[in-house]
């Protein structure tokens, strides 16, 4: 109450009402301050850590309390010169846009055919899709690996019994081609339900009457999905791929499974778990960050366009 | 003179304290090192395969002697093992207290330094009693940082009535044993859907490797400072041809499985022949359990394991003795990140006092200790075991091979491109190339 009092007398000495200055505060600045800490602490350090040992000799040794030798950009010579990285790295972005083009395709045609159905219908596909979506990554992935087995999983079995007779004992793992169609089936099975219920929830925000007025215009359902629908949910659907790329980019835990169900490691590995087979397999961390912040630059890279035509609609909003 | 006092006064402390710690083994081990260890938790790693051995006893005679402490086993499977323990063991928050790894894999963590030293332990842990080869698999520098636990050598199961419905003889050399087992899978007497002659799946490199080394092959060995690869020689690549005949004609394994579950196949009627330790026995007749939950998770056959049924021989090499067939076992160590030293240590004690490690004996599996052998049980399959400790092989003890190589998948996709039908003098080359360059 002082403190109140104490600024408000003896004003200029001028007629004019005192105009308020909007009053500075600090307030905004405080309450960034958790968010900040937590992001330094959870993402910074690890990050600066990672800079670090990219350009050190890491082994098992400095793990235990050695210290590292300082190799300057020796690391990243040694994987930019290996062809096999450059094999990798291929391989990641190919099985990453696929997934991701899969994955939005089939994701925003269930959302669709969910604005179409019944209402029991789409309360049925919406259980479905949750229960997949809150399944237990290792959980399903056990559950997958039983469907695919060469000698006692039901795909083969009925395979054989409608008169495949090739397909007994046959490995889905063992040509890496195949390999990646059943990790990439898994994949996109996985992601789905969360593409199907943001672009669902998207498509309830569409208004009708534009729809009716569509129609009336004489726009069948194809032209009035691509010039009302799609531009209207263009930043969910901006969005949802942009997340479904970093994540297929990054996939780890499916391809690391199906690695130690079967098929050849070197050929199927990908960014995610060549980093992994190099840093905690191997015991070399140095160059396994390095390949990280390889990676690191090449997510950077793919969706730099992405984020910054995203950012520009919304300026335009 | 003040000095010459404090020193005196010193060494009869040092004296008293060890007149205790012989006193007797019913006190709780408090006065080992002059200082009570705040009870705690202890964490044991264990792999499956002695759990179900030793796991109830392991814990109710620690918590006895360590009143007040108790004990946690986790179990470890195989794979991914050295993964695990590199990211667990750098944690004081994380680590276990005691680690067991397979001999192969021990030489990585203890010249990292990921162990606490266990010398002055290894007169009271058994000494020169100790397994040689497993005293190397966990010494670096001339120090003891991982304790042996137990080892184990493989013979060949072999079904007697499927042999002798095929017409056929148990093998006597290298040879005969390839025919054998690719005229039983042609046979089938039962006309079961992927028979093996010789289950043999892709990834288990483990046992197949024994034709490679049969044949004169190697996988590295150390010429001077360096390791040089003998994969890549006449020896190696006709070792791995070897292999690929046996995948090809005798296996109907998976060409890319693991050879973590026999029984499944087995109890299926689905092998002929296959090479596992002595006590594989114990699991294909009550299936193989969890420990945890005591689920079976995969049922055994009991009808398919009586004498009449079930065989044993001991792998025959080229030259009419026993094949090179690998000698496993497993170290045990205590992480030097873990803060319940003197507890942890006191848990190896138990794991190699003469009881614990006669309870190994009694299942088949070979004690940590050579004067304890003969408890093993007579029977044909420990008569088996025998030959194969004089003839077995391990794989090269170099620092880098428990993580480079074995952490990298290596050999297991060595073994699936064989297995696929892939070019053994290509793979060959290509493999001894990655050797050379992981090793050194």
């Amino acid at each position: 109450m002082a403190a109140m009092t104490s600024v408000e007398p003896a004003g200029p000495a001028n007629a004019q009402p005192p105009r308020r200055r909007p009053k500075r505060t600090r307030l905004p600045y405080v309450l960034l301050i958790p968010a900040v800490a937590v992001l330094g602490l959870g993402l910074g350090y690890p990050l600066v850590r990672q800079v670090v040992m990219s350009f050190q000799e890491f082994g098992l040794a400095q793990q235990f309390g050695q210290a590292p030798v300082w190799v300057g950009l020796d690391n990243y010579v040694a994987l930019l010169t290996d062809s096999y990285l450059w094999a990798v790295v291929v391989r990641s972005i190919v099985f990453c846009l696929a997934c991701a083009f899969l994955t939005m395709a089939v994701g925003v045609g269930m959302a669709v055919l969910m604005t179409r159905m019944a209402g029991w219908a789409r309360v049925v596909v919406q259980v479905v899709l949750l229960l997949v979506w809150a399944m237990p990554w290792m959980a399903s992935l056990t559950v997958w690996q039983w469907l695919i087995d060469s000698q006692y999983g039901v795909v083969n079995w009925v395979l054989v019994r409608l008169g495949l007779d090739q397909f007994a004992g046959h490995s889905w793992l063992i040509n890496p081609i195949s390999f990646f169609a059943v990790a990439g089936l898994i994949v996109v099975w996985m992601s789905v339900p969360f593409v199907a219920f943001t672009v669902y929830a998207g498509l309830t925000q569409v208004p009708h009457e534009m729809l009716e007025a569509a129609q009336i215009d004489g726009a069948n359902g194809w032209n009035r999905f691509w010039q009302i629908i799609v531009p209207m949910i263009r930043p969910i659907l901006l969005i949802v791929g942009l997340l479904q790329v970093i994540w297929d980019l990054k996939v780890f835990t499916q391809i690391f499974t199906l690695q130690e169900a079967g098929g050849v490691t070197a050929d199927t590995n990908l960014l995610g778990t060549y980093i992994y087979r190099l840093g905690l397999g191997q015991g070399d961390f140095g160059t396994a960050s390095a390949v990280a912040m390889f990676m690191l630059l090449l997510t950077v890279a793919i969706t730099f366009f992405y984020v910054r035509r995203m950012l520009r609609d919304e300026e335009e909003l | 003179m003040k000095r010459a006092s404090f020193l005196a006064v010193g060494i009869a402390a040092a004296l008293v304290l060890a007149a205790c710690g012989e006193d007797d083994d019913s006190e709780p081990s408090a006065g080992d090192a002059g200082s009570t260890p705040e009870p705690a938790d202890i964490r044991v790693w264990l792999t499956p395969d002695t759990i179900p051995v030793i796991g109830d006893y392991l814990k109710t005679t620690f918590e006895e002697q360590n009143s007040g402490s108790t004990l946690t086993i986790e179990e470890q499977p195989w794979e991914g093992l050295v993964d695990r323990v590199t990211t667990a063991t750098t944690s004081e928050s994380d680590t276990p207290d005691v680690v067991e790894l397979g001999n192969t894999q021990a030489s990585s963590f203890t010249f990292a330094g990921a162990f606490t030293d266990l010398s002055d332990m290894k007169e009271d842990l058994g000494g020169d009693d100790l397994l040689s080869g497993l005293v190397t698999s966990g010494t670096a520098d001339d120090k003891l940082y991982a304790a042996p636990y137990y080892a184990g050598s493989r013979v060949v199961f072999y079904r007697k009535d499927l042999l002798a419905a095929a017409g056929l003889e148990v093998p006597t050399t290298m040879d005969e044993f390839v025919e054998t087992a690719t005229a039983l899978k042609s046979a089938n007497p039962e006309g079961v859907d992927g028979f093996s002659g010789y289950w043999l799946p892709g990834q288990d490199w483990r046992n197949g490797q024994a034709l490679f080394w049969d044949a004169g092959g190697d996988w590295a060995l150390q010429e001077g400072d360096a390791w040089v690869n003998k994969v890549d020689t006449p020896e190696g690549i006709a070792g791995l041809q070897r292999v690929q005949e046996i995948f090809t004609n005798a296996s109907g394994a998976p060409k890319d499985g693991n050879e973590a579950d026999p029984v499944t196949p087995y109890c299926a009627g689905q092998v002929g022949m296959f090479s596992a330790p002595p006590w594989v026995v114990g699991q294909l007749t009550d299936g193989i359990i969890d420990p945890a939950t005591q689920e079976v998770t995969a049922p055994g056959c009991p009808a398919l394991t009586t004498p009449e049924i079930l065989g044993t021989f001991t792998l025959p090499g080229s030259d009419g003795q026993a094949a090179p067939v690998m000698l496993g076992g497993s170290n045990v160590g205590v992480p030097a990140t873990s803060q319940n030293q003197e507890l942890a240590k006191d848990v190896i004690e138990i794991m190699l006092s003469d009881e614990f490690q006669t309870m190994f004996a009694k299942q088949g599996m070979l004690p940590a200790k050579s004067s304890l052998s003969d408890q093993l049980p007579q029977n044909e399959a420990n008569a088996a075991l025998g030959p194969t400790l004089e003839t077995g092989k391990v794989t090269p003890p170099a620092p880098a091979w428990g993580s480079a190589v074995e952490g990298g998948r290596v050999l297991e996709d060595l073994f699936v491109n064989i297995a696929n039908g892939g070019d053994v003098e290509q793979l060959a080359a290509d493999t001894g190339a990655q050797l050379d360059e992981l090793l050194n």
